[in-house]
């Protein structure tokens, strides 16, 4: 039996390591295929930024998959909170504009993106959680009536021409330190917070973990199970919001294939797909594993057709390492 | 065929980083006889049957079948080569029917490719016949009673010519007439020249069953008895090192006024407990006997808000409750250790202090709403120690303990809520003789300490020894409540086959 403990703890620290040495090790690795060019701090910055948008979608379906979910609609519902976002700051002079002539106040298109992305999340939440519907199917027909929606309210043009203060939101800067990576950090301690320190947080690693025993420990499984795709929404709401702001614009491609994104981020972070298991430091880390692995490919000049191949490459053989780890249990 | 033994293994060792799980461990297994194997979880029972499949890899030692040094390189390999394995769970394809689980992956062919199902049917009826098993080879097995699948998976180890048959625990889930089918079932096979491995906690079954007993302690092989050397006592001590003297703590107790009030508790399944009504008081308790599908554990469910009702009350302290739910359930003081360990029970990838906290998050929040994780750890610790949880730090995660280690947590987990009812299902199911005695004991304490508890099991002794009064249900409706100088195995029979 002490074998078997010891083995297993030391098997579970070498896994939580095995996401910074991955990360560390093609940090060094790019390093000297580029002979240090690739990081300077001017491409860091752009890294950091690039991946922050998708930071907050990681953010949530790091969340869902602890709980043993998944949520294949972030790309759309991301696409559609941005061009919703993108409509309530469209300059009132531009004749295309989806309220052309008016003007909004700098709160209303975050409010608007954000209570989108929320109502969507809450929809998710509503038919897995009281529904019963497996995430998977809920999910794959939320992202499609997402999409619809947003090819819908934007009658399949380009919502541009935005206002300089809501692009300032993404686009500004303190000092060195671009706003977007201040939103990041912010973004990954209040998710710490919440799922380290309080109840409900805790409540999402044991239902994750064992619904059956959840429920006898007298967790509301249903509405915690809701409100996991809401806290989501709400995070895709903000990446919408930032994703708009920080390009000037939204169409029907924007955040196209966030969702494979966010999930290989996550699980190359160590969040298992067998539920009840991630931390917020290992999804971060994950995101810029993913964010290092596309800069270092374009840096070193790999079509980007070929990087394409290798996200999905990522994804599978993480998920085989986080399968066989986790799914010897039975 | 002339061997003396059926299956030896001689001198295995088995080394984990820092522990020898297996020291030097002989096994051997005379044709034609039943062979218990015996010990405490964690004793090396199962370390040894894994490296006879072939899971796990021994350091030293030699295995023979028949007198022929072998190894298998899987479970499947072994099969083969006629050494079967009869899990504690079952393993079957629900969906399909019994001869399609009993031919599974080698299912007689015709030409093409094309499966012969008329031969697979009239070979399974063949064989459930020989074995008096009666049951249509083309039933779903999945719509079969748990005792009969199990008796599907002897009947697929017979049809492989299998000489050896290993059974973890057999009768875990079985009543006492299954096990009988069973032990008939097990005699035929001796008939036949097959040696039985049989593993087992029960000391009953193994007076009645077994040839000889071997007994494994710490990873050691303690030696090997004709059963009719052993008596119960000699054979706890063999495994536990001490000697036993007393299988049941004193239970004597003040009994006080009534905490838990069911009345006339319907389930809107009409063939589930219908109209079952009784009372639990203070430092009582409460024992459910039957057998299983009596209901006993649906019942348990619904007074917990696990299931729904469609009529009757519960009062917890004279309080009616409405629409129960666990969470009122234990906001009024009530506590449920579930039956199935693994399926309600830990939580295989959080730690023991996560573990044992779940339940009583609330009462630990700052006034931010934040979690005190260090009171709660801090509580987490004082329960697992009061309960003797053996575990080397409270960062371990659970799946990697005991099955008597993890019950603590869990208990611990309960006691934390500071109950004034605590129901166990099957408190001690899968859990090894020290273990047990330990949960008796703490179980003793709590009724002493003005706690009422309900205790479903299927193990007789324990209801009598343990219980004041104990409830029988039959297809459940209650069939009566006997009084502790009333309780005796006939009467509990006689109350729990009364529909039969």
């Amino acid at each position: 039996m002490e074998t078997k403990k010891l083995l297993s703890d030391g098997k579970r620290i070498a896994s939580q390591y095995t996401t910074w040495v991955t990360f560390v090790g093609l940090l060094l690795l790019l390093s000297i295929l580029t002979k240090g060019n690739a990081l300077k701090w001017n491409s860091i910055r752009n890294l950091l930024i690039a991946e922050s948008v998708r930071s907050f979608a990681a953010l949530g379906v790091g969340m869902i998959i602890i709980t043993k979910g998944i949520d294949l609609s972030i790309g759309y519902v991301v696409c559609l909170t941005a061009s919703v976002a993108a409509s309530f700051a469209q300059n009132p002079d531009y004749s295309s504009a989806i309220y052309a002539g008016q003007s909004f106040p700098l709160f209303v298109p975050i409010v608007a993106a954000v209570a989108a992305g929320g109502l969507f999340g809450l929809f998710n939440g509503y038919l897995i959680a009281y529904g019963k519907l497996p995430p998977f199917i809920a999910t794959l027909g939320s992202m499609s009536i997402a999409k619809g929606l947003q090819l819908i309210y934007t009658k399949a043009a380009v919502v541009g021409s935005l206002n300089q203060n809501f692009k300032n939101i993404s686009q500004g800067s303190v000092g060195p330190v671009p706003n977007l990576i201040i939103y990041v950090i912010i973004a990954a301690f209040i998710v710490w917070v919440f799922l380290r320190h309080t109840r409900q947080g805790t409540h999402f690693y044991a239902i994750g973990g064992n619904s059956q025993a959840a429920r006898v420990s007298g967790i509301n499984v249903e509405r915690d199970l809701m409100m996991v795709y809401f806290y989501a929404g709400l995070l895709y709401g903000i990446a919408g919001t930032l994703l708009a702001s920080r390009l000037g614009l939204a169409n029907s491609l924007t955040a196209n294939g966030m969702e494979l994104d966010a999930i290989a981020a996550v699980t190359v972070g160590g969040v298992s797909q067998s539920g009840g298991v991630g931390t917020v430091s290992g999804m971060m880390i994950g995101v810029f594993t993913m964010g290092l692995i596309n800069y270092g490919m374009s840096f070193l000049g790999v079509d980007s057709y070929y990087q394409q191949l290798v996200k999905g490459f990522i994804i599978i053989v993480a998920v085989y390492f986080d399968m066989k780890k986790y799914a010897r249990r039975n | 065929m002339s061997a003396t033994y059926a299956l030896e293994m001689e001198s295995i060792t088995k080394v984990f980083p820092g522990v020898r799980a297996l020291d030097d461990v002989t096994l051997r297994v005379k044709p034609g006889t039943v062979h218990a194997l015996m010990g405490e979880n964690g004793a090396g029972k199962s370390t040894l049957m894994k490296c006879l499949f072939g899971i796990y890899k021994e350091d030293g030692g030699t295995i023979k079948l028949n007198g022929e040094v072998c190894h298998f390189k899987d479970s499947h390999d072994a099969l083969k080569r006629g050494v079967s394995m009869i899990h504690q769970e079952l393993s079957n394809v629900p969906e399909r029917s019994v001869a399609q689980n009993l031919y599974l992956g080698r299912e007689p062919l015709k030409s093409f490719g094309i499966i012969d199902h008329k031969k697979m049917n009239e070979d399974t009826a063949n064989l459930l016949k020989r074995l008096e098993i009666d049951i249509k080879p083309e039933r779903r097995i999945g719509s079969l009673s748990i005792s009969m699948q199990q008796t599907c998976e002897i009947a697929k180890a017979v049809s492989y010519n299998s000489k050896v048959v290993v059974m973890d625990e057999p009768t875990s889930s079985l009543t006492d007439n299954e096990v009988a089918h069973l032990f008939k079932i097990i005699r035929q096979l001796c008939e036949q020249n097959v040696a039985i491995v049989y593993i087992s906690h029960k000391m009953e079954e193994i007076f009645a069953i077994a040839d000889e007993v071997s007994v494994m302690r710490d990873g050691k092989m303690i030696g090997t008895y004709l059963t009719e050397e052993l008596t119960n006592d000699k054979l706890i001590s063999l495994m536990v090192g001490r000697d036993a003297n007393l299988r049941f703590p004193a239970v004597s107790s003040a009994i006080g006024d009534v905490l838990l009030k069911v009345e006339n508790l319907c389930s809107p399944n009409p063939r589930s407990f219908q109209d079952v009504s009784f009372e639990l008081r203070r430092g009582e308790i409460l024992g459910i006997g039957g057998l299983v599908g009596a209901q006993r554990t649906e019942l348990m469910e619904a007074i917990f808000g696990v299931r729904t009702t469609s009529a009757g009350k519960i009062s917890l302290k004279g309080e009616e409750i409405s629409s129960m739910s666990p969470r009122k359930a234990i906001e009024h003081g009530m506590g449920m250790i579930t039956e199935d360990r693994r399926g309600s029970g830990i939580f295989p990838l959080m730690n023991i202090s996560s573990n044992t906290s779940i339940a009583s998050l609330r009462e630990y929040l700052s006034k931010l709403g934040l979690l005190k994780h260090k009171e709660l750890k801090q509580a987490s610790v004082r329960y697992n120690e009061a309960l003797r949880t053996k575990t080397p730090t409270m960062e371990t995660l659970i799946q990697n303990l005991s099955g008597g280690n993890q019950q603590k947590v869990i208990i611990s987990r309960w006691l934390m809520t500071l109950p004034d009812i605590l129901i166990m299902d099957e408190p001690t199911r899968g859990i090894d003789v020290g273990a047990k005695f330990e949960i008796y004991q703490i179980m003793s304490q709590l009724a002493q300490q003005g706690k009422a508890i309900i205790m479903v099991s299927s193990e007789m002794p324990e209801l009598i020894g343990m219980s004041h009064r104990v409830m029988v249900l039959c297809s459940g409706r209650c069939t009566g409540i006997l009084d502790k100088s009333e309780c005796s195995q006939e009467n509990i029979m006689r109350l729990a086959t009364k529909f039969m």
